[in-house]
């Protein structure tokens, strides 16, 4: 073969690339991305953007354009046996939308991201790294002015099949006991409200009380969810972020579980922790509803309220 | 009679502030996801309830009383495009019907005998009061002074449907099923069954359509036209297509058509804080309908949205020169009140009233939404029937008077 020909293949083949560079890197380059970054790669086959919001009716009324919608309370976890989606569910969940093992995933929903998170931790639990938050979600997108669509979305079928392949990255009622007990070295974090930490309160404000006691888990601390974000619900730089948990003594030195109410805005903090910081985190899903109602698990309740009593 | 100048100013100066207040409150937080669009809706609401006289008690009455089934046109035009808007929405967003899941905060609601006892409450209780709630509020527009007796009465009566919600729940309604057409029959399957029950509807009605009146020549002049939309009653079909049209639309941008969110939510507030009823009742917050839950907030979307039906109807009734409160008999303000307190123990145990469980809910393909409109129907009926007895009763006791 002449270098001619050679050297004019080589020059088309880049004139071929050129688009595919001209429209940027389809892989982030951190965990979180920004709308703007979103914005510009819209319609990129090699990007599945995904709706989990809290509140349902929210992504049919209007998402970003492409995006598909998974349900917290159906899709991502197993209502039968109260545990994460099983690989089977997950793995038609994430193939019918059209992801593979190459897909970069970007999560973003409502309530500042909260399910969203717990959508990251989902799929680093399988093994899918490749997933980023859009950071301040849906309400800086929209705040924004940004492009919505009311038409569904349909991709091209996957066959892709995970199964659970980090499964440090989740804490268990025994791992967490075990913590308390001294047997294991762990900084455990509670995100919830003061009040709810402080036992002053069993659960937040208009939301119905689903465990019998109140307080916390020994030794644990308390850092509130929205602390590592802004007004505009973006995370805080990860500076900020490390000396807002260096300040309670969790500096990364320790592995950290990280739990709230029901697991879910926890998985917000454990995002910061193990995605931001890069910390050994670990999201314990059953969170207060499970320790808060275990039989012969103890408790820390400052305020010394009693369920019930008088 | 009102001054002449007023029937224009007063309208306009009212469309200025709904326009006004709208602007302001474009990105105010906890009064749903589109604040301006839901006052204007509601306004528009009103507009259309005043102007076509679209009352579910007086279409029923003239049907049955003055056997003229014209305006019951307008309630089949309405179902007929709120439907084919609704189903044209839930292609797209529920793309198997029949894979059990139902769309989003869609008003479809169990089926049960309460259902059926909650639709002949109502039904009687419009009888009483002369209205239905929906047609109270735009009626407050037109000036009436039973209206705000029926809706003080509708508040009690939401405070009884709360009393009663666990038992009934907890027996009979946490075991009913919701039934969705779709789910069934597909949407093909379900838009022709239903366009096929209001087209059997409609042939049955033409029975009681009175002669055509004679055309009127000059119709097209400006004076004529401007009395056709500012002040003479819209035929009942415009009126229909209206509001099926703003209730799709209203279910695309924000959430479907209902007005006793706020009446229920206001009433069981004040219920709890008295300790009238339990704080917690079971399962009631699980349903999409009228839910009803404690507010501390001073303003919410479907306050927004009934506030602004009431204005919307003012500014209509002040330009049709509709605007007349009128001493009534004094037996008909304890009535009133009594019908009230029925509508609102029907409008809570169903989840919703005339818009929220039978426009909404049929448009929605709901089994419910048919159930408690023939409920609501039969109630009418029935107690249309024992008042005409009563009333012959008395004028026989009484000739003279």
């Amino acid at each position: 073969m002449s270098t001619l020909s050679k050297s004019l293949r080589r020059t088309a083949a880049l004139l071929l690339a050129l688009p595919l560079l001209a429209a940027g890197q389809a892989v982030a380059d951190g965990p979180v991305v920004s709308t703007s970054w979103l914005a510009e790669r819209l319609g990129d086959e090699r990007i599945r953007v995904v709706e989990v919001s809290v509140e349902p009716g929210r992504f049919e009324r209007g998402h970003i354009p492409g995006a598909v919608n998974f349900r917290w309370h159906t899709d991502l976890v197993d209502p039968v046996r109260r545990d994460i989606a099983s690989p089977e569910a997950f793995s038609k969940l994430v193939s019918e939308a059209g992801i593979d093992a190459d897909t970069t995933v970007v999560l973003y929903g409502d309530h500042n991201n909260w399910f969203a998170a717990w959508g990251a931790w989902i799929f680093d639990l399988y093994g899918h790294d490749n997933v980023v938050l859009l950071d301040g979600g849906r309400d800086k997108w929209q705040r924004e002015n940004r492009e919505m669509s009311r038409r569904p979305a349909r991709h091209a079928a996957t066959d892709y099949q995970l199964d659970v392949a980090k499964p440090e990255l989740r804490a268990r009622l025994a791992d967490v006991l075990e913590v308390v007990e001294g047997e294991h070295r762990a900084a455990l974090l509670d995100i919830r409200s003061p009040a709810e930490f402080e036992g002053r309160i069993f659960a937040p404000p208009g939301i119905q009380e689903l465990a019998i006691r109140a307080g916390h888990i020994p030794g644990a601390k308390n850092v509130p969810w929205d602390r590592v974000v802004r007004d505009d619900g973006t995370f805080r730089d990860t500076e900020e972020l490390r000396r807002l948990y260096a300040d309670i003594g969790i500096d990364g030195s320790d592995p950290v579980i990280v739990y709230c109410r029901i697991g879910e805005r926890s998985a917000h903090s454990w995002f910061v922790l193990s995605r931001i910081l890069g910390y050994e985190a670990r999201q314990y899903d059953g969170s207060w509803t499970e320790w808060g109602n275990a039989v012969g698990v103890p408790i820390d309740n400052p305020a010394g309220t009693v369920w019930g009593g008088t | 009679m009102i001054f002449p100048a007023l029937r224009v100013l007063v309208p306009v100066a009212l469309v200025i502030a709904l326009v006004a207040i709208g602007l302001r409150i474009g990105d105010a937080l906890g009064i749903g996801p589109d604040p301006a669009f839901t006052l204007l809706a509601g306004a528009l609401f009103g507009v259309l309830l005043q102007r076509s006289r679209f009352c579910f008690y007086c279409i029923l009455r003239e049907l049955f009383e003055d056997r003229d089934s014209r305006a019951s046109y307008g309630l089949l035009v309405a179902l007929a495009v709120g439907s084919l808007g609704y189903v044209a929405m839930f292609g797209s967003w529920v793309a198997d019907p029949g894979a059990g899941r139902l769309p989003p905060d869609a008003h479809i609601g169990p089926v049960s005998w309460v259902l059926v006892v909650a639709g002949l409450a109502f039904g009687i209780g419009m009888t009483l009061s002369g209205s239905c709630i929906s047609a109270h509020l735009y009626r407050l527009g037109e000036g009436s002074v039973l209206s705000p007796f029926a809706l003080v009465g509708a508040l009690a009566g939401f405070v009884l449907g709360f009393a009663s919600w666990d038992h009934l729940y907890v027996e009979t309604i946490s075991r009913a099923p919701t039934e969705w057409l779709p789910a069934r029959f597909g949407y093909g399957g379900a838009v022709l069954l239903q366009l096929a029950v209001l087209g059997a509807l409609a042939l049955l009605l033409m029975r009681r359509l009175p002669a055509r009146p004679a055309r009127d020549a000059a119709a097209w002049r400006l004076r004529a036209v401007l009395d056709a939309v500012f002040v003479r009653r819209w035929p009942a079909w415009v009126g229909g297509a209206g509001v099926g049209m703003l209730g799709f639309i209203a279910y695309f941008r924000t959430s479907p058509l209902g007005v006793t969110a706020e009446l229920g939510s206001r009433a069981r507030t004040l219920a709890e804080r008295l300790d009238l009823i339990p704080g917690r009742l079971a399962g009631l917050d699980g349903f999409s309908g009228c839910a009803t839950v404690v507010i501390d907030a001073l303003m919410t979307e479907n306050g927004v949205f009934i506030l602004a039906l009431v204005a919307g109807s003012l500014a209509a009734a002040i330009g049709a020169g509709a605007f007349r409160p009128r001493r009534q008999p004094l037996h008909r303000y304890p009535l009133a009140l009594l019908g009230g307190v029925l509508m609102g123990w029907g409008a809570m145990v169903a989840l919703g009233c005339t818009v929220g469980v039978l426009l909404s809910g049929i448009s929605a393909f709901a089994l419910s939404g048919w159930v408690f409109g023939a409920a609501v129907v039969a109630g009418v009926w029935v107690s249309l029937a024992v008042r005409n007895r009563v009333r012959m009763r008395l004028s026989a006791r009484h000739p003279a008077g």
